[in-house]
């Protein structure tokens, strides 16, 4: 007897999905992510939803992949997706026959596609540069790729799966005995919990546990070569970074691309309040030990400067960079990054290295993330003798079943409307259930529209973690960059947690936000980052807070304040002399 | 003659060409201010509140989320789409302190004013007693034009307990306030029956923004500014004139402000075309032009207009030496509490009538504060905003009443509104005493 079914690794988009997918057809799964949520590639995304209209040229599979599971996506997911529509635009000296080659590519994969003139294309985006020669209009979307994640996983768990966070895998169990001819198998995993197991909360001991399983599913993308490596099997991916860049507010309400052949900096996606620009291409050895370099952050700006002029004056507000999980056959050698492959690989390690009940998935995109997992799910579900079928592409995920954002905000809930308009975009169906409170519900990220009940809602879910209560939520991820917000979100862990949990929750998410901020400090976001300085090292004290120390503050060491002291004259003068001195 | 001081920052919008330079120019698809996308304005803010701070409106009104909601966040939280407007922005009194205090120059007052627009265009039941009320009070001008053919009739029925009452219950106009009297020869009319300017000069001419208030109601301001501007040697032009569009911009009725716009500008450029510069009696009105005009419209001579607007006795500060002719002159017991608008303060010249008063021999004025007067032009009128505004105000009364001086001093018509309602004080114009002083 074994502690779960299936034990999937990774709780990224894949992971997630294939842990829906395995649960909705019945069987026991648990999910291990050594961070939270989308900790790996998928939180580190520009949130395009793909039409196909990128692939219609080089790869025409994942294009008709792309426009099926866009279509898809808008169904099951609606709440996470904004169909913005898009746009490859071909600016004066880009390539006739590139542009011509992409539509006919569309049409032939079916993706709509629709050629704008230069001046219908401004129209619809007005800070286009002059330099339009004309558009192709296809049905690009965003999507959130945090609240998507955390649809799968609150899905996977109402189906009975069990999604354990902050738990890294520091072995891989394998046995003899398996049904392969080498006679080896895996038969679980050693994990070990940050704190818990179950929530995060902040200062509880860790503890390590083996979870054991008849079938073991490694679907963490980038991190795929290391979980192979402790099973001892090789599973060569080839993580590819791409640098991304966060503006202020939203430049474009459409996706915008350049039409031309592969190129980095070729497109701006309207993410929420924010445009993200991206991105580069660059194969580097080890996922988590990369270096940020400031020229992919200055070419993403001038070269899309030139598509969008008006980006090059514009407030940036952090950059962030991702790993692709690129992987293709070892044989292939492709050496340029951009040719490999987008296609995922599902290796079926019994068959490949002689070890049983052990899959790897590798490679593929978000936007076919449901696919991918369909597959894997219908993989491992044969492996298992279960005869479930996919439902996944047909029920809606937790917040999309049927709902809608055009509400009277202020009189149900008592919410300013762009604040209620927000949080019922963000909540979707499940809007009612978290914003009808009793008590008073202020607003605690000014720039996000976050109100106290959306992230109680995330507390509830995630524990001590604010940086998963910020990915729920957006809370501090608007201009200030947490500099006004941070502090009242760890506020709302008390009573339930303590205060010194709290102080560390803040801290951890203080640093997150920081740490993306580094690549943008200039123009106005340096003023902000100055002033977000002055706010919690000054007024709040925080560089010096006494509540940091190590060691107990010995307050007898005060004296009473100045009418308790009237006796004592010599200590009065005494500190009165050290504050002129100070 | 003002080229000298149409230079300075580049990017204050008063300063831009009209002409479309060859650097990038966004298409125009957003033919209407209603229409304009100021999401890039959020860019700037940094979310310091400084403008939350010196709001009169949230100091009093704790329902009301203060000029950084109104302004930079709810415009970047808005999705092309979007459409609906928080109705709390007509609560702003748009008095423009938000402007003026931040450190970051985000464009609050265009964010307000247009989002305001959008939210009467497309949010406010155009049958309703508010729009209709908003309507009337906007469009002040085009009733006091009727009022003012029969004005002792007007006077009459205005100050009628059941008119007054009519308008509150009908209307919402509040009963509490005393309705202005209009004056028995407007301002034109004197001007006409004066035959005109009475010194001709190519070197000094200026055009005479004097708005609806002096024009209708006060007239001795107008007269004032015109002697005073004699008395200096400048040939005098009143050209046709609308309303400036304050109290519509207040109201988010821009698409009369805009009707409004077109006139003056074009009336007022051809002015500048003929070698004179523009000046105004009222503060809001210079502000209108100078400020709102080139962040909302962009008629062809807006921006030489907004650059060569100028305050009356700031105009003369700059031209000629009226520091010098004040300490030769006289007059008999002026004292006056002065108060500063806030449009008069936006436009840095809250200290000047203080100043010129005390040069003047046997006058003194004294500050009677920062605060906002708390009517805000067509703000106070309105039976609901009636007990915010007089609570906006209090601080005003209470240092008026402390000052040393019986009688109010102040620039703009509205804060006179006020400060008489307030306290029960004659309130002077600074152009009066000045024109008293100099040329009686």
């Amino acid at each position: 007897m074994t502690d779960t079914e299936v034990l999937v690794v990774g709780g990224g988009s894949t992971g997630c999905g294939v842990a829906r997918d395995l649960a909705m057809r019945g069987v026991d799964v648990t999910l291990v992510e050594k961070g939270n949520l989308t900790n790996g590639t998928t939180g580190r995304m520009h949130g395009l939803l793909h039409s196909g209209g990128r692939y219609a040229v080089s790869d025409r599979a994942s294009a008709e992949e792309c426009i099926e599971e866009n279509r898809v996506l808008r169904d099951i997911a609606g709440h996470c997706v904004e169909m913005t529509g898009g746009q490859f635009v071909q600016l004066e000296g880009d390539p006739d026959e590139y542009f011509e080659e992409k539509l006919e590519g569309c049409r032939e994969c079916g993706i709509p596609a629709e050629v704008l003139t230069g001046e219908a294309a401004r129209e619809e985006e007005p800070y286009l540069t002059k330099d339009v020669k004309r558009a192709i209009r296809v049905p690009d979307g965003a999507i959130d790729p945090f609240r998507l994640c955390v649809a799968n996983a609150a899905s996977a768990q109402q189906h009975g799966a069990r999604i354990e966070t902050h738990a890294e895998v520091t072995d891989v169990l394998v046995d003899d005995g398996g049904t392969a001819e080498s006679g080896r198998r895996v038969r679980g995993l050693e994990v070990r919990h940050t704190s818990g197991p179950g929530k995060r909360e902040h200062r509880q001991p860790g503890e390590t546990e083996e979870i054991t399983a008849e079938h073991v599913v490694n679907a963490t993308g980038a991190w795929a070569g290391q979980i192979g490596e402790m099973a001892g099997v090789d599973v060569e991916v080839r993580p590819s970074k791409g640098a991304m860049v966060v503006m202020n507010c939203r430049q474009v309400d459409t996706v915008v691309n350049r039409c031309r052949p592969k190129g980095d900096a070729d497109i701006v996606v309207p993410h929420e309040t924010t445009a993200i620009l991206g991105t580069t291409d660059v194969e580097v050895e080890d996922p988590e030990d990369y270096p940020e370099e400031q020229w992919e952050v200055d070419l993403m700006i001038d070269e899309l400067s030139r598509l969008v002029p008006i980006l090059d004056e514009a407030r940036t507000v952090r950059s962030f960079w991702g790993v692709r999980p690129l992987y293709e056959p070892p044989e292939m050698g492709t050496t340029d990054p951009t040719d490999i492959t987008r296609d995922f690989f599902l290796l079926d390690h019994a068959d490949r290295d002689g070890l049983a009940d052990f899959t790897s998935i590798v490679g593929g995109k978000f936007t076919t993330y449901r696919m991918m997992a369909e597959k894997i799910s219908d993989h491992v579900c044969d492996k298992l003798g279960v005869s479930a079928e996919c439902r996944t592409a047909d029920v809606p995920l937790p917040g999309s079943e049927d709902f809608s954002v055009l509400r009277d905000y202020m009189d149900e809930f008592g919410l300013r409307s762009p604040i209620g308009r927000r949080s019922v975009q963000r909540l979707g169906s499940r809007a009612d259930d978290v914003l009808d409170t009793d008590g008073p519900n202020p607003v605690l990220c000014d720039c996000e529209a976050v109100t106290r009940a959306e992230v109680q809602d995330a507390i509830d879910q995630s524990g001590t973690d604010l940086n998963a209560v910020r990915i729920r939520t957006r809370a501090s991820m608007g201009n200030c960059q947490g500099g006004f917000c941070c502090h009242r979100m760890a506020a709302e862990l008390h009573p339930e947690y303590d205060e010194p949990q709290a102080r560390e929750a803040l801290d951890e998410l203080f640093q997150e936000r920081w740490k993306g901020e580094r690549h943008a400090l200039w123009g106005e976001q340096l003023s902000q980052a100055a002033l977000n300085y002055a706010l919690h090292a000054t007024t709040m004290n925080r560089d010096r807070d006494p509540a940091d120390r190590e060691d107990a503050i010995s307050f007898e060491e005060f004296d009473s304040g100045a009418s308790a002291s009237k006796g004592d004259e010599s200590k009065t003068s005494e500190t009165k002399e050290a504050r002129h001195g100070d | 003659m003002s080229d000298a001081e149409s230079g300075g920052d580049p990017h204050d919008a008063r300063n831009e060409e009209t002409v479309e330079s060859d650097e990038f120019e966004p298409v125009q698809v957003f033919p209407e201010s209603e229409e304009m996308d100021l999401r890039p304005g959020s860019d700037d803010c940094y979310k310091c509140s400084t403008c939350d701070s010196v709001c009169p409106v949230a100091e009093v009104d704790d329902e009301f989320p203060g000029p950084k909601f109104q302004g930079p966040e709810q415009w970047r939280l808005k999705r092309k789409d979007d459409r609906d407007i928080d109705d709390s922005v007509m609560s702003c009194s748009n008095c423009m302190r938000c402007d003026s205090s931040c450190p970051s120059d985000v464009p609050l007052s265009q964010m307000h004013n247009t989002a305001r627009g959008q939210f009467v265009q497309e949010q406010m039941e155009k049958l309703s007693q508010e729009y209709l009320r908003n309507r009337i009070l906007a469009n002040y001008r085009f009733f006091a034009e009727l009022g003012s053919k029969v004005p002792r009739l007007t006077n009459f029925l205005m100050g009628n307990v059941v008119v007054q009452s009519v308008n509150e219950k009908l209307l919402g106009i509040t009963s509490e306030r005393e309705f202005p009297e209009f004056a028995d020869e407007t301002f034109r009319e004197w001007w006409t029956n004066r035959g005109g300017a009475k010194i001709e000069s190519d070197e000094k001419r200026v055009a005479y923004f004097h708005g609806c208030y002096s024009n209708y109601n006060t007239p001795e301001v107008g007269k004032s500014l015109v002697r005073l501007f004699e008395y200096f040697g400048y040939e005098v032009l009143v050209p046709p004139q609308k309303c400036s569009g304050t109290p519509m911009f207040a109201n988010g009725m821009l698409a009369d402000a805009r009707r409004a716009a077109e006139t003056n500008v074009s009336e007022f450029a051809a002015a500048i075309e003929e070698g004179a510069d523009v000046i105004a009696s009222c503060t809001s009105c210079s502000m209108s032009l100078r400020q709102e005009y080139p962040e909302l419209f962009d008629f062809e001579g807006t921006a030489s207009v907004a650059a060569q607007t100028y305050e009356a006795v700031e105009y003369l500060r700059l031209h000629e030496d009226l520091a010098a002719e004040l300490e030769r002159a006289e007059v008999e017991d002026a004292d006056f509490a002065y108060h500063a608008p806030c449009h008069a303060r936006n436009q840095g010249l809250a200290g000047q009538a203080v100043e010129m008063m005390d040069l003047l021999g046997g006058a003194s004025a004294e500050d009677v504060g920062e605060s906002c007067s708390g009517i805000s032009g067509t703000y106070g009128w309105k039976a609901e905003k009636y007990d915010t505004s007089m609570e906006i105000g209090a601080e005003m009364f209470d240092h008026m009443e402390d000052a040393e001086a019986e009688t109010g001093m102040t620039e703009c018509p509205t804060c006179a509104m006020q400060m008489e309602h307030g306290t029960g004080y004659e309130i002077r114009h600074p152009l009066e005493v000045m024109a008293e002083a100099l040329v009686e």
